[in-house]
Formats: structure tokens, sequence, C-alpha cells
């Protein structure tokens, strides 16, 4: 709504000149604005050439390289860094999605403050103001501060929060998200220490195999290292002299990894770890591949009855028999543990009998099998490890306990990522003052006093330590490639700031800002595969490679037996009895949206779905005789109950689905993070309560059943796909209207 | 006709394609391609310049899912570009490209009726791109308005850059001074681009020979530049 520019105006514009215009209309009032010609260009800025920066893509915990071309301070592009060991030049959909994170428009435009918790009434407040605000709540809450962080924060901050989290004798920051937590890293890295000795990521080369075993593993969607994973399978497809290799995927409900495997095998959910000791006994029994490996699978298996473990997956015992000697016959075999395997209430001894599968394959170590995730370089190096399940529960706890005084929320969103039942809104309540650093509100922010939003990561200084990395240890590193867009700050330059003011953790936190403690971070890496020596050098060869990784990759360290457990494995408990809840439930993260962090990015939310290609909505896969049986369609509305929670969303007739097992993605069902985000779909996390595995690690998110009944309402579904005529027997398709 | 100097072909290796839609997304950052509302997703307007259909085959539990990457075939003998009335969709002569020429479409939509493909996308409406979200968009491509069709392009505006410096580096060409986003970030290495007129060149040596090469829907004559490897299912004998 300008007012209109008269003769007058532009008079007066020309007798200014050139170099000036007035501003008339809507805009705050400003005389004048100034434009000035590149007296002074920046350095390398050459009119229609683009600059790129080397950067880490954060976007999942697995920290590819990325570059992102730059046009008059504009990202317009990423990429993968082609140099870099992770991902070697590749990327995928998340991470060419990235720009979207920058470039959202709900974005915090500077500080805000609540008065009333979950009122969605911002109050703006100056940068000033909210710092001293954090700094006046931290200092008088002395040790009684907790952080609670997630997978992606930069390893300098978590850094800078456990210095500060000990320095005032507070606990050590909790690392905690639905990506890390659903994919059960944290238990992978626990059965690591018990099998093997060291508390590592395990990461399984496949670009050489001649056998895999999938065992409900989406490595290719959203597993531990996707982009990774994707390189190595175009390797496996296309070995010398045309191999080709065989892959098995073993899940109830086919992913993009099944719908490339040779082989798939809709086996029951939460058998898949029964699958594997099966399979590890038949190959001690027969004595199958060579005496040694025989002898080492009779050594780790303790009787386990063939028979009943083909009864209880529903996988014949033929076939397993079949898997067995296709596994024990391989020169090249590898058995990979996949989310729904250590989402079982009994997850450890699950993913034990997948290992032990790999140990027998004797390639541990090898170009291809199972390696452990090499530790970090430099004790300068830090990575966030993600916590156990009881470690989060044990927080929850303490706040409501009403001992945690300032609650520090960075990168996480608890309110959204936890099933209700764990508690965490009612916990929260009990905390005097929450402060969050989210650039865009969501459902924790809601929930917080004081927002001071940190900068997105494409405008961050950071590093990470590639996590898990395949061959060799690899820092890659973060710098800002644009100036910031929105008024945010560093949390870790507020983090030093506000320690100043602490005496105890003034000590610990000396550094003036984030970039000479990056920098001391880098002088002791020392030089890498960049060379070079000195502070100067070393830090301007991190930033333009994008990070640091050794000079020759260290020779792959061969994972051994530490302990040789005897593996126990019983049919897993189902929450909900069969009569009752006559489904099992199978949840998996969206390939686009992932754990939901995603959705509040436009391409990921109107891209099609892979499998279904469905975009925007979520949805219920039903297979075509369930949904006959119960009389619905694509679209109807069916409402899902477990033990724990229900919910209400579309139907989507699945042809590859066990019949007695429905399946819905994660994603959506968000109630802030952006206008992308709001509103739409469900959050099945909401079917699935707080019970954890036998060990504490890991949520127990795969053995639950459900019960489906028709609501009568419809919807229409988002299909790319036109199913009208194509899938038999779907004859009351409506056209669009 | 003088003879082209270039075929810009592609190649999809279906045995390596796993439906990750990394290709979708980048091509949507590259190109400026707007992401269309769930309504008009229900109204059948999806908009995808590259999209990834997927098959299904058998009946359950032996089903199976093939995954099929569709881009624009920058047919030889294209039969979308005999049918516009305005010279918006015409074939390049120097290089075998199917040029759309947005200034120049008045929107009749013949041409992408015309598409046995479906790869051509007509803009209902005009871009929508929210602060800050135009600061994204990529100077080398053209922002299209509403009433304009669009389609891959192979990302010619690439091509033309790779172009450009190499004439003024005095070098020609070289093969992997070009590659489109897609090509670029496909994770497995499914995609490929190249030149088939040199003989040097990944596709030509993928091509020739190769008992898997396939392209769609040969028998209506259109000669498309982008070739299909045929996916393969591995077994184990007992």
């Amino acid at each position: 709504m300008a007012r209109e520019f008269t003769r007058r105006d532009f008079l007066k514009l020309g007798a200014m000149g050139a170099a000036t215009a007035v501003m008339a209309g809507c805009q705050p009032p400003r005389p004048w604005i100034t434009l000035e010609p590149y007296v002074r260009p920046p350095e390398q800025q050459l009119a229609g050439v683009a600059t790129w920066f080397a950067s880490t893509c954060r976007q999942c915990p697995a920290g590819c390289g990325i570059l992102v071309r730059i046009m008059n301070g504009r990202a317009l592009k990423i990429e993968g860094n082609p140099d870099h060991p992770l991902n070697q030049g590749k990327l995928c959909a998340r991470g060419q999605a990235g720009l979207q994170v920058l470039y959202n428009p709900d974005r915090l435009t500077g500080p805000v403050q609540q008065s009333q918790r979950g009122s969605r009434t911002y109050e703006p407040l100056a940068w000033e103001a909210g710092i001293n605000t954090l700094y006046e709540k931290l200092a008088a809450a002395g040790g009684r501060v907790a952080v609670w962080t997630n997978s992606t924060v930069s390893g300098h901050l978590f850094d800078l929060f456990q210095r500060f989290s000990a320095a005032v004798g507070g606990p050590s920051p909790l690392v905690y998200d639905l990506y890390t937590g659903f994919n059960g890293y944290r238990l992978l890295a626990d059965v690591s220490q018990e099998l093997f000795g060291r508390a590592a990521l395990p990461t399984y080369s496949l670009s050489h195999a001649d056998v895999i075993l999938s065992f409900g593993a989406d490595f290719l969607g959203t597993g531990l290292s996707a982009v990774r994973y994707g390189r190595e399978f175009g390797g496996f497809r296309s070995q010398p002299l045309g191999k080709r290799g065989y892959l098995v995927q073993l899940e109830p409900r086919m992913s993009i990894s099944a719908a490339v495997a040779d082989h798939w095998v809709p086996l029951r959910p939460g058998t898949e770890g029964l699958v594997a000791g099966a399979l590890v006994q038949i190959i001690a029994e027969e004595e199958l591949a060579s005496a040694d490996r025989a002898a080492l699978a009779q050594s780790l298996i303790g009787g386990l009855d063939v028979g009943s473990i083909a009864a209880a997956s529903d996988v014949p015992a033929e076939e397993l028999l079949h898997l067995a000697h296709a596994f024990a016959s391989a020169s090249q075999a590898v058995a990979l543990p996949g989310a729904a395997l250590t989402g079982t209430d009994a997850g450890a001894e699950a993913l034990a009998a997948v290992q032990a599968l790999n140990l027998i394959a004797g390639t541990a170590g090898e170009a291809s099998g199972l390696t452990l995730s090499p530790p970090s370089p430099s004790e300068a190096v830090l990575s966030p490890e993600p916590a156990a399940f009881s470690d989060m529960q044990a927080l929850i706890e303490q706040m409501r306990a009403g001992q945690v005084q300032v609650l520090l929320v960075h990168g996480a969103n608890p309110a959204y990522d936890l099933p209700e039942q764990v508690g965490f809104l009612d916990a929260v309540a009990n905390v005097p003052f929450v402060a969050s650093f989210a650039p865009i509100v969501d459902e924790t922010a809601l929930w917080a006093d004081l927002i001071l939003p940190d900068r997105t990561y494409l405008e961050g200084w950071g590093y990470a330590l590639v996590s898990p990395s395949f061959d060799q240890p690899a820092v890659s590193g973060q710098q800002p490639v644009v100036t910031p867009v929105f008024d945010s700050r560093s949390t870790a330059d507020i983090l030093l700031t506000v320690a100043r003011g602490i005496p105890a953790a003034a000590q610990a936190l000396p550094w003036p800002h984030e970039v000479a403690f990056l920098q001391e971070t880098v002088e002791q890496l020392g030089p890498g595969a960049a060379g070079g020596s000195g502070i100067d050098v070393l830090w301007t060869r991190f930033q333009q490679e994008g990070g640091w990784w050794p000079a020759s990759p260290p020779e792959p360290e061969a994972p051994s037996l530490a302990s040789a457990p005897t593996i126990q494995l019983q049919s897993p408990s189902f929450r909900g009895g069969e009569e009752e809840y006559p489904y099992h439930l199978y949840l998996y993260p969206s390939g686009l949206l992932s754990d939901g962090r995603g959705a509040s990015q436009p391409w990921l939310q109107g891209s099609p779905d892979p499998m279904t290609t469905v975009s925007w909505q979520t949805w219920v896969e039903l297979h075509p005789e369930t949904a006959e049986e119960l009389g619905v369609h694509d679209g109807d509305i069916v409402q899902v109950t477990s033990p724990e929670g229900e919910l209400e969303a579309p139907v989507c007739v699945y042809p590859a689905i066990r019949p007695d097992t429905v399946a819905i993605p994660l994603g959506q069902g968000h109630t802030d993070y952006g206008r992308y985000a709001r509103d739409r779909g469900r959050n099945p996390m909401q079917l699935v309560g707080a019970q954890a595995d036998a060990t504490g690690s890991s949520l127990a998110w795969s053995t639950l059943r459900v019960k489906i009944r028709p609501t009568g309402e419809k919807v229409a579904l988002a299909l790319f796909e036109n199913k009208v005529g194509v899938t038999e027997g779907f004859l009351n398709a409506e056209f669009p209207h | 006709m003088e003879q082209p100097e270039r075929k810009w072909t592609m190649i999809v290796d279906i045995d390596k394609c796993t439906g990750c839609a990394a290709c979708v997304v980048a091509c949507h950052a590259e190109n400026n391609v707007p992401i269309v509302t769930e309504q008009e997703v229900v109204r059948g307007r999806g908009q995808h310049w590259i999209r990834i259909e997927r098959y299904w085959s058998g009946e359950y539990p032996h089903v199976k899912a093939h995954f099929l990457p569709i881009l624009c075939q920058h047919c030889e003998n294209a039969p979308c570009e005999p049918v516009c009335p305005a010279y918006a969709t015409v074939h390049s002569p120097r290089e075998n490209l199917n040029l759309q020429i947005y200034n120049r479409c008045i929107g009749t939509r013949y041409c992408g009726n015309n598409c046995p493909y479906k790869v051509r996308f007509f803009n209902y409406f005009d871009p929508n791109f929210v602060e800050p979200q135009d600061q994204q968009l990529n100077p080398d491509v053209t922002v299209r308005s509403a009433g304009v069709m669009e389609k891959c392009t192979f990302c010619v505006q690439r091509i033309r850059r790779a172009e450009e410096k190499a004439l003024a580096e005095g070098h020609p060409l070289r093969e992997d001074e070009v590659v489109p986003a897609c090509v670029q970030t496909c994770p497995t290495g499914a995609l490929v681009f190249g030149d088939l007129y040199n003989p040097e060149s990944q596709v030509a040596k993928l091509l020739e020979p190769n008992n898997r090469k396939f392209r769609l829907l040969e028998h209506l004559g259109t000669l498309p530049s982008v070739y299909y490897l045929k996916g393969g299912t591995s077994r184990v004998s007992e």
C-alpha cells in the first residue's frame, strides 16, 4: 500500500541525484537509503561468477561435505563436496533442501520472549536484554542447569556446553533426538562396546560384497549414512565382470532398500533378530562355511530352535536354510542391522546376532564387511554421543522433581519427538526457566520463556566428526556461506559471553568468540591431507577443503570379539493383545521428512514419497486384502489405536506389506515449525508410548500392535501417480474435481 | 539440415536407481521449479521436471517394485515440436536439445498434450516464492510466469556456461565440465551424462555395446536422447 509517487517526488529525486532515493509507502520511516557501487568489492567477487564455499550438511547426523554456490551474497545451490571422504561429491534429497532451512520465511527475525508459555505470543526484545536475562538466570542457577541438544549440534558447541556444565557443576549435556533415537544409535554403540570393546557405530562396506542380508536396514533411505551407502550400493551393483551382488531385505514393509533388493522377505515385525540367530544356528549345525567360521558360529549361539523361529517369523524353514547357505558360501558377505531391529524390546540380543553373522562371514575389517567408525583423531575434536533412552528419562525425572532451574534447548525438539507418555511437557512445567535457541519456533520452543535464535547451519561456524565414518576419521568443517539472513546470533558466542560473568565458567571458557575456539581446535588437529603448518594455513585449508582428514587413510581396524557372548533370543513380546489389536504397527522415517525435521522445507513436503508418491500428508499403508476386509480404499480415513494412543489418517493401499501389518511414515503432525509443517498430517510417535528396550538404551517402538477402525470420513490422497485403471480391483477412485 | 556438433545424451541405469529422489529436489533447486500445493497435487498438477515412477509387479509376497526416473527425453523426433503455433518448442540444431523458449509460449498446451512421456508441465499460477525464498533463485534460469510451459532442459544453463568458459579459455569443452544437477547429486551414480558424438565420453563407452540398453516407447519413433539400462535380479543357487 504505497502512497502514489507524484511528479513532485520525481523532481525531488532528480534533484538529489542517483546516489540516493526517497522511500515512500508502508516501510518504517527512513528518509533515504544509500545506493553505493562496489568501490571496494569483496575479494573474489566477479559479476556473474559464483563463489563456492565448503561447509557441512546438518540435515542428518552423518556429516556429508557440501559446496555451496554463492552469487551476490546469496546461496543458490548446494552440491556434495567431491573431495570429502564420506560422500565424495554426492548429496541426498535432504541435503539439497538445506537452502530452504536458510531461507525459511517463518524463521524468527530476532530474539523473543513469551510471558506465558504456549501462548504463541512472542514479544521481541533486544539482544542485550535477552542475553542479560539468560545470564541472570544461569548465574542464579549454579549447577542446576540442564542442556538438551541433538545429534547435529556442532562439535564445538557441544564442547562448550560440556565445559560450561562441568564448570558450574551441572549434568553433562543430553543429546537426544528422534533420528538417532529411532535408528538405535546408542544401542549400536553399546553393543559394539560389549562385543568389540569399543563404543563405536558399526559401518559396513558394501561395494565389494557378494551377499548382503539386510535385517530391516533402510540403508538407502534414512539409515545411518544414506549418501555414503548410496555410493556403496552403486559400487555393489557394478562390480567387475558384470557381478552385481545379491541383496536380501528382510522387513515387513518394503522400503526403497527392499525395492532394489533381489529378494524381499516379509518377515513378521520384531523377528529380525530371531531370523539372524536362526541363520547363525544353521551355519553352526550344518557346519556351513569354513571350519573355523562354523566353529565360531557354534561358540556364539546357544541352541536355538530353527523350526519355532520359522513359525514365529513367518519365514519358512527352507528359506532360512537357503539364506544361511547363501551367506556362508559367499566370500564377501555382510549383514546389516536395521532400525526396527534395534527398536524391539530385546534389541541388544537381536543386534548381537547380526554382528555375529558379520564375524562369521570372516570379512570384518576388510574391503567389504563390518568395521567400526574410527575414533576421533584428536582429543580436541568431540562428537555429540546420542544418549540412552534411560538417561533421557533420568533428566526428565530431574526436571519433574524441580531439580533443574534452567533448561537450555538447542537443535532438539523433544515436545514433538517424544511420545506424550515420556512426560516431557509435564516435566518442563516444573522448570522455572526454559531458553531455546531454535531459529524457527518449533513445538519445544513453544514452551520456552526466551528464544535466542541461533544461526542455521549455512550461516554458522563449527565442525562435525563424521559419524559414522567408513574408512578413515574425518572432521567436516562448517563455515558461514552467507551473512545471516535474519537477526540471529551464534549460540556459542552467547554462551562465551554469558560465561564471562559467571566466575566458575569464565575460566573454563576463556575464548573471546567461537572462531578463536575453533581455530585452537584446528591447530590441535594438525596437518592432514591438505598439509600446511601454523594456525593461519591450517585454518585456511580447513575452510577451503571443507574439513580435515588424514593424509593417508589408516588401515581399517578389524573388529574382533572382546567377549564371546552366547546369543540368547526370544520371541518378541508385543504390547497389545492379538485379539483386541489384530495388526502390527510398523513406523518408518520418511525418506524426505526424515524424523520430522524436514517438514519445514517445501521441496521435501512437495516431492513425492518414493514408494507411494504421496506428498504433503500422513497416510496409513494397508495391504489390499486388509483394506478389503476393512472396506476401505485410498483416502478413507481410519482411526489407528495402540495401547498407548491413537491417530486418524487416510489409507494408502500398499501391495508390498504384510497383510497383518500397517505402516505409517514419521514426519508430519507438527503444530508449529512454520507454515509448511504446521497443521498437516499426524505424528505417529503418539502411538508408541514410553517403553525402552531391556537395556534401557533404546526406545522400543517396533513391538506394538494396533487396531483399525474406518471412520467413514474421506479425504483426497495427494498422489502424484494416477492409480485409476492401474491398480487391480480399484474401481471407486474419484477423479479430481 | 546442418549436422549437429554434439549429441547430449543421458543414461539412466535402472539397476542402480534407488528412488531416493535426490535428483528431484536438486532439479527444483537448480531450475527454479515451483512446488505446488497439496490441493494442486490432488488436481493432478504435480510439477517435477524429473520424477521417479514406481511400478509394481507380481503378487504378494513375490511383489516387486521398480523405479523409473523420467525426464524430458530430448527426442530427435519430438512430437511436441511440430505442434507449437508460436515456435516456443524447437529443436536446437547444433546440439540436439529440445528447447523451450518461455517468452514465445502462449500456453496452448498442445506440446504437453502431444508428449507421450508426459514430461511437460504448465504453469497454472504465477510463482509464489515467499521472501526470502526468492534469494535462492538461480539467476541463470528464467523464473516462469503463469501461462507458460516448462520442462527439463538438460540444465542448458550449465551447458552454456561451460561452453562460454571453454571458449574464453580457448580449449574444447571437456566431458567433465558439464553435468546437470540431477546427475551431479545422484548418490549411486545411476545417472550419467555426456556427448554421444565424442567416442571417449562415458556415455559413448557405456552404450556401445550394451545389451541392457533400451529407450522408452521406442516404437513411437521419437528417437529419445535418454537411454535406460535394464535392471536385473541376482539369484543364488543352492
